[in-house]
Parts: C-alpha cells; sequence; structure tokens
C-alpha cells in the first residue's frame, strides 16, 4: 500500500513534469501524429500510379501505336514524353524525367506480320525500385499481350471459341492469393514498420532524456527520496506516466489504419493491445537500460538515437534479415523493433497464433526487464553525479 | 582606405578566431565529436553492410502437390531451380501448409490442384495457386514473379509440342511472335543496397551536419556565462557574419572531408555503382555541402537545449528520406509534400547524387538541382546571418541580468 501511494505521487510528479516541458508534448503527441499523417497520405495510392515513361517510336505503325496506347493505359505507366531516338530518351532518364522508356525499332510490324519475330525493348532504372519494378511489370504485360493478339488473331481466324484461346494462348495460369494484402499496397506494408519504429525511438530517446534531465537539473535526489530511495518504485512511478501516454498515442495510431482507413488484418483486437503493450514496455526499457549504461545525458541519447535509427534497416522489413550476413542476423535479435515487427507481421497482419513468435515475445519481455541490471548504477548517478555540460 | 583595410583585417582575425575556437570545441566535445566523426565514418560502413548483399535469393517455399503427375512435378523442379525460390518442404494439404508460414518456415505456398495435369492434356488452361506471405515484399516478388515466369515457360513448351512446328525457329516464334527485351538499367541486378545506399550516405551528410553543429551550438550556450549561444566575455564575437562564417568555415572543412569520403571511398569499398567523375561530383557536393551547413546553423539557433535538436532532426530523416524519391517514386508524391520537401537541402543532395553516382549524369543534366542547391545555400546563409543576429541582440538584452 505504501508503495502504492509512492508510486502514485511520483507518477502525478511527472505528470507534472511532461505538462510544463514542451518537449514531452512534442514528441509524444505532436510528432507521431504528425508522422502517421506522412506516412498515410504519401503512400495513400498504395501502389505507385502514372509513372512518366517515355517512347521511342521508329516503326510509326498502326501496331507501335497500339502498343503505345496500351502502355499508357497501364495502371502503373503514363506515356508522357516522345523521343526521337535513344541517346535523347537516355538523357531524359537520367535527368530524371522518366523512370522508364520503350523502343519500338523500325519495321516491327512488318516482321510481326511476316512471323520474323521483331524484337521490341523496354529499359527502366532501378535507382528507384519501386518505380522501376512496377514500370517493368507494365511492360512485361504489354509484351505478352502483343503476343497474344497475333496468337488470337489467328486462332479466331481458324474457328476455335474463346475458351480454346485462353487455354492455347496461356496453358497454366498462376491464381494469385496476396494474404492480408490483395492490392500489395506499400501503404500496408510500410506504414507500419515507420510509424512503430519511429514511436520506438521515441520512446527509447525519451526515456533516457527523463532520467538526463533528473540528472542535468539535479532534481535526482528529490525523485528518490519521494520513493525512500527504493529505485525500483522509483522507476515505476516515474514510467507508468510515459507508458500511458504512449499506449494512448499508439492505440490512436491502430484505431486510424485499422478502423478509418481500413487497412487489412487477419488478427483480433487482442493481438494488436499485446503487441502495442510489448512495445511500449519494451521501447521504454531499452531507453531506462541505455542510460543505465551510460549515465549521462547525451550520451545515452546519442546511443539510444543512432540505435534506433538502425533498428528500422536491421529489423528487416524491407530488406529481409534472411538476406544479410550471418554477424548481421545475430545482431539483429538486439534491436527491439525487429521482435515486435515479427510479432506485428505473424500476429496481427496475418493472423497467426502468438505461440509461433514466442521467442521474439520472450525477446520483447527481455528488453522490458534490462534495466533490472542497471538499477543500481542509475541509483548512483542520481545521488552522485555531477551534470558537466 | 586605411582604416577600411584595418577592420578587414580585424574581422578576418575574428573569423579565424571564431573557426579555431569551434574546432577546439567540436574536437573536445564528445557528444558533437560523435556525430560529426563516428556517424559519417562509421554509420556509412554499417549501412553498406547491411544492404551488401544486395537482393533475396532461395526465398523458402512449400509445395501441396495434389496433382502428383509428371507436369506438376516439372513445374515444382523447375520453381527449385530458379534462382529466387527454394522448395523447402512438402505439404499434404493447405493446412500444414499454413502452420509453415506461421513458424516463418517458408514465406509462401504453391499449390498445385488434382485436375492439374488432367486439364493441360485436356487442352484446357491449368492453374496453379500461390499464396504470398505479404509481409515482405521482396520475398512477395520473389515467390509470386517465378511461379509467373516457370509456369510461362511450362505452357510455352507445352504449346510447342502441341503446334507440330518443323523447326526450331518456328518453335521460338510460334512461343513469342514479338520478343520483348527488357534491360534493367543502372542497378541492373536490381539490388536493394544500390538503390539505397547512395540516397542514405547523403542524407547522412547533412544529418550529420545539422546533428553536429546544433549539439555544439546547445554546449555552448549551457558552457557560457550568460547562457546564450553567443558568449559576452569573448571580444572576438562581436558581429553575427564573422560568427556565422567563422563556424561556417570549421564544419566546412569537416563537410568536406566527410562529402568525399561519403561520395567516393565507401560505394569503392563495398563496390556499389559509381558512374559519377571526380569533377561532376564536385559541382554537386560543392553546394549541398555548403547548404547543409547553413542549414544546420539555422536549425541549430531555434532550438534551446542541444537534445532537442536531436530529438527533431533524428525524428525527420526517415520522411526526408521518403521525401527524396527513393524509396517512393518522386511523381507519386503528392504535391504538398513535394512543397514540404524544398526546405531541405537533403531532397536535391540525394536526387542530384543519385543521378551523378548512379546513372552517370553530366553537371548539365543535373543543373536544375544545381541551382536549387545553390539558393538554398543563399537563403540559409541570409537565415543563418539574420538569425544569429537576433541571438546577439538576445545577447546583449540577457547581459545585464546575467551580472
Amino acid at each position: 500500500m505504501r508503495y502504492l501511494t509512492q508510486i502514485l505521487d511520483i507518477a502525478l510528479r511527472e505528470l507534472g513534469i511532461l505538462w510544463k516541458n514542451r518537449i514531452y508534448g512534442f514528441c509524444m503527441i505532436v510528432f507521431p501524429v504528425v508522422l502517421v499523417l506522412f506516412f498515410t497520405t504519401m503512400l495513400d495510392d498504395g501502389v505507385a500510379l502514372d509513372l512518366p515513361v517515355g517512347v521511342v517510336d521508329q516503326d510509326n505503325s498502326a501496331t507501335s501505336r497500339g502498343l503505345i496506347r496500351n502502355l499508357d493505359a497501364m495502371q502503373s505507366s503514363r506515356v508522357v514524353y516522345r523521343f526521337a531516338n535513344i541517346t535523347e530518351a537516355r538523357n531524359a532518364m537520367q535527368e530524371g524525367k522518366v523512370y522508364a522508356y520503350l523502343y519500338i525499332p523500325e519495321g516491327t510490324s512488318s516482321k510481326l506480320l511476316a512471323g520474323r519475330q521483331p524484337k521490341i525493348s523496354y529499359y527502366y532504372t532501378m535507382t528507384c525500385m519501386t518505380a522501376g519494378s512496377m514500370a517493368m511489370k507494365d511492360m512485361k504485360t504489354i509484351g505478352s499481350l502483343g503476343s497474344a493478339a497475333v496468337g488470337q488473331a489467328t486462332l479466331s481466324a481458324k474457328g476455335a471459341t474463346p475458351a480454346q484461346i485462353k487455354a492455347a494462348l496461356q496453358p497454366i495460369n498462376v491464381d494469385a492469393h496476396m494474404i492480408a494484402n490483395p492490392q500489395g499496397s506499400y501503404n500496408y506494408s510500410l506504414t507500419t514498420v515507420f510509424v512503430p519504429g519511429i514511436l520506438m525511438l521515441f520512446m527509447a530517446l525519451l526515456s533516457a532524456y527523463a532520467l538526463g534531465m533528473e540528472m542535468k537539473f539535479d532534481t535526482g535526489k528529490e525523485w528518490l527520496a519521494r520513493a525512500d530511495g527504493n529505485i525500483v518504485v522509483a522507476i515505476l512511478g516515474k514510467y507508468i506516466v510515459h507508458a500511458l501516454v504512449f499506449l494512448l498515442v499508439i492505440f490512436l495510431y491502430q484505431w486510424y489504419i485499422f478502423y478509418v482507413l481500413d487497412f487489412p488484418r487477419l488478427g483480433g483486437v487482442w493481438s494488436i493491445v499485446r503487441l502495442s503493450l510489448l512495445q511500449v514496455a519494451g521501447g521504454l526499457g531499452f531507453g531506462i537500460f541505455a542510460f543505465g549504461l551510460m549515465p549521462s545525458l547525451r550520451m545515452s541519447m546519442s546511443i539510444s538515437s543512432l540505435w534506433s535509427v538502425l533498428s528500422i534497416s536491421m529489423c528487416g522489413s524491407a530488406f529481409p534479415v534472411a538476406g544479410m550476413d550471418a554477424p548481421l542476423q545475430a545482431m539483429s535479435w538486439l534491436f527491439p523493433l525487429r521482435h515486435y515487427w515479427m510479432i506485428y507481421q505473424a500476429t496481427v497482419l496475418n493472423g497467426f497464433p502468438v505461440i509461433d513468435v514466442w521467442f521474439h515475445l520472450v525477446a520483447l519481455v527481455a528488453f522490458t526487464l534490462l534495466p533490472w541490471f542497471v538499477l543500481s548504477k542509475v541509483k548512483n548517478a542520481m545521488l552522485n553525479y555531477v551534470y558537466i555540460p | 582606405m586605411c582604416t577600411f583595410l584595418n577592420r578587414l583585417r580585424e574581422h578576418f582575425t575574428d573569423v579565424l578566431y571564431i573557426f579555431r575556437h569551434e574546432l577546439v570545441k567540436v574536437v573536445k566535445d564528445e557528444g558533437v565529436l560523435m556525430f560529426l566523426v563516428v556517424v559519417p565514418l562509421g554509420y556509412p560502413l554499417l549501412y553498406s553492410w547491411i544492404y551488401n548483399n544486395e537482393s533475396l535469393h532461395e526465398t523458402p517455399v512449400v509445395v501441396v502437390d495434389q496433382s502428383h503427375s509428371s507436369l506438376s512435378r516439372q513445374f515444382i523442379n523447375d520453381c527449385n531451380a530458379s534462382p529466387d525460390v527454394d522448395v523447402k518442404y512438402y505439404a499434404e494439404d493447405l493446412d500444414e501448409a499454413r502452420s509453415l508460414v506461421s513458424r516463418q518456415l517458408v514465406r509462401g505456398i504453391y499449390l498445385i490442384p488434382t485436375d492439374f495435369a488432367t486439364r493441360v492434356s485436356r487442352g484446357e488452361q491449368a492453374t496453379v495457386s500461390v499464396y504470398c506471405d505479404m509481409s515482405l515484399m521482396l520475398a512477395y516478388k520473389a515467390v509470386y514473379q517465378t511461379a509467373m515466369v516457370e509456369a510461362g515457360r511450362l505452357g510455352a513448351g507445352i504449346n510447342i509440342k502441341k503446334a507440330g512446328n518443323y523447326t526450331k525457329r518456328e518453335d521460338a516464334i510460334s512461343a513469342q511472335p514479338l520478343a520483348v527485351d527488357d534491360v534493367a538499367m543502372f542497378n541492373p541486378s536490381g539490388g536493394y543496397g544500390s538503390c539505397v545506399l547512395p540516397a542514405v550516405l547523403m542524407l547522412i551528410l547533412q544529418q550529420a551536419l545539422a546533428l553536429g553543429i546544433g549539439m555544439a551550438a546547445g554546449t555552448a550556450r549551457e558552457r557560457h556565462r550568460n547562457g546564450q549561444l553567443i558568449p559576452d566575455d569573448d571580444p572576438h564575437y562581436r558581429g553575427a557574419y564573422r560568427i556565422v562564417w567563422g563556424k561556417a568555415l570549421c564544419y566546412g572543412m569537416i563537410g568536406a572531408v566527410a562529402a568525399a569520403y561519403l561520395s567516393m571511398a565507401v560505394p569503392a569499398m563495398f563496390s556499389f555503382p559509381q558512374l559519377g567523375t571526380g569533377w561532376t561530383l564536385f559541382w554537386m557536393l560543392l553546394p549541398y555541402t555548403i547548404a547543409s551547413i547553413f542549414f544546420g546553423l539555422t536549425v541549430s539557433c531555434l532550438v534551446r537545449y542541444r537534445e532537442n535538436v536531436m530529438l527533431l532532426m533524428v525524428f525527420v530523416s526517415v520522411p526526408l528520406l521518403f521525401m527524396t524519391g527513393v524509396s517512393w517514386p518522386q511523381s507519386s508524391i503528392p504535391g504538398y509534400w513535394q512543397g514540404v520537401s524544398w526546405i531541405f537541402p537533403s531532397t536535391f543532395g540525394v536526387r542530384a547524387f543519385i543521378r551523378v553516382n548512379s546513372m552517370g549524369a553530366s553537371v548539365s543534366q543535373i543543373l536544375p538541382e544545381i541551382r536549387i542547391l545553390w539558393i538554398q545555400a543563399a537563403v540559409y546563409l541570409g537565415m543563418a546571418c539574420l538569425v544569429y543576429r537576433h541571438q546577439f541582440f538576445v545577447s546583449k538584452a540577457a547581459k545585464p541580468s546575467a551580472d
């Protein structure tokens, strides 16, 4: 009971600090809101639509114009330039005006009619992979449509039924099921990593910051006195407020993406709540641990920020961890965001049972408990260290 | 005339004094040293290492073969032989396959239905179902595209058998009357590192400078007797211009080394694409570094405590990378975010660098970006002078109360 009143007392004190220091308000509420709006509006289309592409049409025939019209009608491509030759087209690509261009050499249509297999070429830049791969996908479709048109004309002239033509043009069809993201939307896959990732960055940074500020303004002694020198009670009281505010923000974010923007998910509400609790606990635990390792405001914050920024790459959502070198694969265990993301994609996105990713769950619990090892160091720092700017 | 020369000399002495003073501060402050030296040196190496393997090969998949025919086995073998997919497991049914996905052992399921071979023999269209785990875009592409390519090839083989052609050439033409050659340019293997890393390198330059300058300014505020950015007890700090120039000289020196290292040494060390010539890089990096420094000086005045600059700059780094158009195409960025992106030198620095470094563009081809960078450099120089002038008045006002 005594502990509970102490925790409440410290929590109220912390609430006052959060209220007075505007930095907390910005980092806990304003920045996350801006961030959610940034990613969701930036990636609102889901996939890249109407990428500017060019054509070099040296054939100038009905067939080539048909190909160009088809290309223009594709979802991701918009023909905005017509070039006289390849050099012009390449220059435009280097100037960033087009992501790809189609080259139709002279004699394409006559060779096509004569059955001499003409070749058209498609050049796309892979310096922006989303644009490059979308452009390539469109072009592949155009190419096979071009071939199919020839076969279709021949077959229907021979009197084949539509079903026969379909089977003849494509004997084996691939029926793709894109589980939990049927549109292949980048919004669903990127927003759900970057926003939690930067939120965890703020958790780690602010929890180190909160301890550092106690030291900087020499209020640590008073803080500990309220807990009768019991560091566990002091830490609990301080961070319960941080945890509640972050949880509130995270729930707001989850509500916005899942209930307003209707992001797909196969997991239930409980899987989201469980993950959010683990995320907040792990993120705060990491920050406190970083401070305990180096009880200095700027060093602990520097370490937390460098580590958290790195975690956005190391969580393996864009470039998978399995593709990295072995030492890096081992290192990925040291990043809380990695575990968050693994649990997210298994339980929330795909709706699988949490037992299948239990080791990541244990890892996040371990991050929560990490401060245990440095409690005495934190206490010592509060009581004996002098802040040096 | 003589007084003018004297004043000029005095001005330069002050600039050089501030330059030296700033440099000493940088070296002595471990926080600043970390962001200005350790981060530009170490971070690019770490990122290069992460993305060094470029692409994903042998994505594990599970096959549910209900057809048990020679045709289905051929399809599975073809997929297994492809570079991007590894058939790691066979499952009896979809539920068993699903549990393998759940345990993160595979990234996709190929389901070959019972009537697969029968339908092909009947001359009907057969179907292969592909179930993709969408949590990894790269894995999804590997799983899906491999199935597409192999199904197409197998289908073409079936067609050729049925066509009854006489020559190989006829086979080739009947399979594909219109040949399509797709050529990936500037990053032919489609490597993730070659795509993202050049952008990360340039972003690190701006962020490290802004963080370093901001932290140094924050430390200065805390150390100075009056608690202001400009000390009142040092006669050399008596004009905004000399302070801005002195500081810019110091950070320019560090920035020049960092820029050269990031643009030339790091890509060479990890064999990332490097098509730019030294001089083109120079003409691009010169305005970028200058703009980044004045940007950093401007930002450093806006924040009171040095921790705040860290919170701010670290937070914006991921959105900044997005606004450059490297991971999300520039043409798909909404207009208002494009507008916001004009505030930051990194937007144009990254675009120009990618075009020079990865695409081999010449100076004339990146002229628009270079112009904007020079404009940004000029605007931020003006703003840095303005905010320092303002600081000057603030310090003077603070003086009586500090005493």
